[in-house]
């Protein structure tokens, strides 16, 4: 195993009174995807900033390859950022675009040239080498983009929301550019979203933040079946989230006294706690379960094959349920209808929650 | 109703006009006397402004002055627009009233207070001095016209240059000028019209180096004579050159940046 | 807080001298200047309140002041009712092209000489001028209209027009239009539109617009000058004759600390009216 590439160790930024990364621990290796998501103002682009430079860390360190980078200054480092706006010159053509950060490095003219061409075509966008950057379309700026940050080949690519700006259908596209060059180049990506689904897509371990505290790191499996707070719960996926309090544990099962009666989960616990059984939506099936509940279905909500059906359970609390669109009529789950919602057992996850 | 308010928009805008047509057009007027019907067509006030030195004298002092002026102004208007743009710290507020505020006050009161404290300060009556309180005029318009430019960037420009290895200097002369340079292109030729055109201040500060403004309020006083009128519309001709040049550059470059 | 860089401090210093040195030093140094005392043709740099006194209880200053005050006053209040109906037309009854236009003509005038067209102005209304010409075609005058406070008042509104009638016009096409629709689908005729909806929305700039009128005529010497004859003087009037003619830099100096305090307070008072929040009623 070798040395990380990335460490940050117990770093907190503070803006006059506002903490907006509070105890970050994190390290990154080589040659990983990581993104980092959470809701607006959750600290995930000061954090990467902080990677680049551009904020300093109130307190704690942070080590790139190994050296402590605190008071290196931006231009010092070789952190290339794709800019949520992109922040395209846009008094330069595209190729003068790609070469900028060779030219601070003091490349020649002729070389950066041939380099900034070579990165032209690996993006496909040779062809409006000479255009002004105005003029390209969003995909176009968005692979000149690319090409600038990339072009000093550096070990270290940042991004910060760099798909926000895209229509759906190129977010798509641009997410396999991005993968493939990833794994192409063998470099690693730090990929600041509040989209889970780009984070899902690409990343091998995702970050996630709320309001400067870094809330869960793992896989995006290990997030999206194992959420570690309520926070994450609720913000990654179409989960379910029945909260009540442990009444007793037997065998690695909890069964936890909620307002739907009692339900059992895997897991450990003591009588007495607060917690919550976590379900998600596609486990959650029609028919009875392990645990069982009663619902009326409230409306439904398309997403290509998957429906997404609302439901509200005897005493009012909200259950989500996702199935192929296809089963839909099958199993009964039409507006207005009554049904019975089960799961398994080892299908809950249980979530303790701090008093 | 539309129709008496479209007559009484001309009749307004008549009385702003008229003093400027009349101008011109007795300019070429052979009589002395400006009156009704007009006598004659003629070159003569042209030729006599041409012929007398002193009205090249002065041109050339108010040339001296604007051009010296627009290119500090601009300087130091560029420098306020970019630290209102950049930075937020404590007195910023008096740091850009003291730039913003010679607007506001009388003219009158500037042009004593200055030849006051020119004397005070051994300046009196140079073309030093006259640069040095134009500057003073036209800086606040220089700084609108940058802090104006400044705020289309794209907050991320300068950062983007420093994440690329530009250092602060090198993102300056790289970025934040060449973004600015239409701006300060215009800027330049407003404040030069500005200047040029200025008179009390002048007239107060200038001693024996007196500017072409100057020299008209000269003859002002003295008597009736058509050379006004044809100082005036050529000096109308300079400087409406200078701000059409100066809103093209603006015009040419929102439309660019709007396509 | 961090110290600010040399990088940063390069872009403030030049500004910060410059302008104390220029701008804040020739100011502080005219309010010194009004007690300083002249002792046989030579300014003596002292603290008397001589010439304060001396200015102070003369009458001649006082009506100067009074007029100027007045006819800055009407100059505002004047342009202000004259560009109105003009900026309200082109507001909300022409194009945004054409009203762009208009404005760009608007802003003309700015780059012509002062000087110049008022000169053209005396010789428009000389006793044998251009506009007395054209009264004789009509079997009528001639007029007297220069050395009057008619010929000041022209000056003034050639001056501040064109201002005015900007900042109104701005004003008004940035009203939000839903409030003037809903103003008259409540029921407003056209006139009570104006006072219940246009009015109080561009308070603000309709108050700014005439403070710019005050102080531009307050403080120009052209216009009483040329047209008005000096006839009685204005303040800016008393200022050039005591710094040009009498060498009397001090008292010059009263005369401009106390425009000085005038403007100071005129502009205070509107700028806190026209941002008042309104008492609901």
């Amino acid at each position: 195993m070798t040395d990380p590439l990335v460490v940050l160790d117990q770093v907190e930024k503070r803006f006059d009174d506002f903490v907006a990364v509070r105890d970050a621990n994190l390290t990154i290796n080589e040659g990983e995807f990581i993104a980092i998501m959470g809701p607006s103002g959750c600290g995930k682009t000061t954090t990467l900033r902080m990677l680049a430079g551009l904020e300093a860390p109130t307190s704690g360190t942070i080590k790139i390859a190994g050296q402590v980078m605190n008071d290196v200054p931006a231009d010092k480092r070789d952190t290339p950022m794709v800019w949520q706006s992109l922040a395209l010159f846009p008094f330069l053509n595209a190729r003068e675009n790609v070469e900028f950060g060779l030219k601070m490095r003091g490349v020649g003219a002729q070389e950066r040239e041939t380099r900034a061409m070579n990165w032209l075509e690996r993006m496909e966008i040779a062809e409006f080498a000479e255009r002004n950057v105005e003029t390209l379309s969003g995909g176009q700026r968005q692979r000149v983009a690319l090409a600038r940050a990339l072009v000093t080949e550096p070990k270290l690519l940042l991004l910060d929301e760099p798909l926000s700006a895209l229509d759906a259908h190129l977010v798509i596209r641009m997410q396999s550019v991005l993968t493939k060059l990833q794994r192409e180049l063998g470099i690693t990506f730090v990929y600041v979203t509040h989209s889970q689904s780009e984070a899902f897509a690409m990343a091998d371990r995702v970050v996630i933040m709320s309001q400067g505290d870094i809330a869960q790191i793992g896989t995006p499996r290990e997030v999206y079946r194992s959420p570690k707070t309520r926070f994450v719960a609720e913000f990654v996926g179409r989960n379910n989230i029945l909260p009540g309090k442990v009444s007793s544990v037997s065998d690695g099962l909890v069964v936890v006294e909620t307002a739907l009666g009692a339900l059992k989960v895997p897991g450990e616990a003591s009588p007495g706690d607060q917690a919550a059984i976590v379900v998600a939506g596609d486990m959650m099936q029609v028919g009875t379960g392990d645990n069982t509940l009663h619902a009326t279905v409230i409306s439904e909500e398309f997403v290509g094959s998957m429906v997404t059906a609302f439901l509200e359970a005897e005493d009012g609390t909200e259950l989500k349920v996702q199935v192929q669109e296809r089963a839909l009529a099958d199993l009964g789950l039409e507006t207005g209808k009554q049904v019975t919602l089960g799961w398994a057992v080892q299908d809950g996850h249980l979530l303790l929650e701090e008093t | 109703m539309t129709l008496f308010l479209r007559a009484y928009l001309f009749v307004l805008f008549g009385f702003v006009f008229l003093p400027i047509v009349v101008s011109m057009l007795f300019s070429f007027n052979s009589d002395r006397f400006p009156t009704l019907p007009m006598s004659g067509f003629t070159f003569e006030w042209y030729n006599t402004i041409f012929a007398d030195p002193d009205f090249w004298r002065s041109a050339k002092n108010s040339l001296i002055v604007s051009g010296s002026t627009c290119v500090i102004a601009t300087f130091l208007g560029f420098c306020t627009a970019y630290t209102d743009y950049r930075y937020s710290f404590r007195g910023k507020s008096l740091f850009l009233a003291i730039i913003l505020l010679p607007p506001t006050i009388p003219l009158i009161i500037i042009a004593l207070a200055m030849l006051a404290w020119f004397s005070r300060v051994g300046m009196s009556g140079q073309v030093a001095s006259v640069i040095a309180a134009h500057t003073v005029l036209t800086a606040p318009f220089a700084m609108a016209i940058i802090r104006l430019r400044l705020s289309q960037i794209d907050e991320s420009l300068e950062a983007a240059a420093w994440n690329l290895g530009a250092s602060e200097w090198r993102a300056m002369r790289e970025v934040i000028l060449p973004f600015c340079k239409p701006a300060i292109l215009s800027s330049l030729f407003l404040t030069a019209a500005v200047s040029f055109d200025e008179f009390t201040v002048a007239w107060f500060v200038s001693g024996l180096n007196k500017t072409l403004p100057v020299h008209v309020l000269e003859i002002v006083q003295g008597t009736i004579d058509p050379q006004v009128n044809a100082i005036g519309t050529l000096v109308f001709g300079i400087s409406i050159t200078l701000v059409v040049i100066s809103q093209l550059l603006i015009f040419f470059r929102l439309q660019r940046a709007s396509q | 807080m961090r110290r600010p860089s040399t990088y940063a401090m390069t872009f403030r210093l030049p500004i910060i001298i410059w302008q104390s040195v220029f701008f804040v030093g020739p100011l502080i140094f005219v309010v010194a200047m009004s007690f300083f005392v002249v002792k046989n043709y030579r300014m003596v740099e002292t603290f008397e309140l001589d010439s304060w006194s001396k200015m102070i209880n003369r009458d001649y200053v006082w009506s100067a002041y009074r007029y100027t005050l007045m006819m800055a006053g009407s100059a505002s209040v004047l342009a202000s009712l004259l560009a109105f109906p003009a900026a309200w037309f082109l507001a909300f009854r022409c194009s945004p092209q054409a009203r762009q236009l208009a404005i760009l003509l608007l802003i003309i005038p700015f780059f012509t000489s002062y000087l110049v067209r008022t000169f053209s102005w005396y010789t428009i209304l000389a006793e044998a001028g251009v506009l007395n010409g054209v009264f004789a075609l009509l079997g009528l005058g001639p007029f007297t209209m220069l050395n009057t406070a008619f010929g000041t008042m022209v000056g003034y509104l050639t001056f501040v027009l064109p201002l005015v009638l900007i900042l109104q016009t701005v004003t008004m096409a940035n009203i939000d239009d839903r409030l003037i629709q809903a103003a008259r689908n409540l029921g407003c005729s056209s006139a009570r539109t104006i006072f219940s909806v246009v009015l109080p929305a561009g308070k603000t700039g309709f108050v700014i617009a005439a403070l710019f009128a005050f102080i531009l005529s307050f403080g120009d010497f052209v216009a009483p000058f040329y047209l008005g004859g000096s006839n009685p003087p204005t303040m800016p009037i008393l200022i050039i004759d005591t710094t040009k003619s009498g060498q009397q830099w001090p008292r010059a100096a009263v005369v401009a600390v106390m425009m000085m305090l005038t403007l100071f307070s005129v502009a205070f008072a509107s700028i806190m009216y026209a941002y008042r929040k309104r008492a609901s009623r």
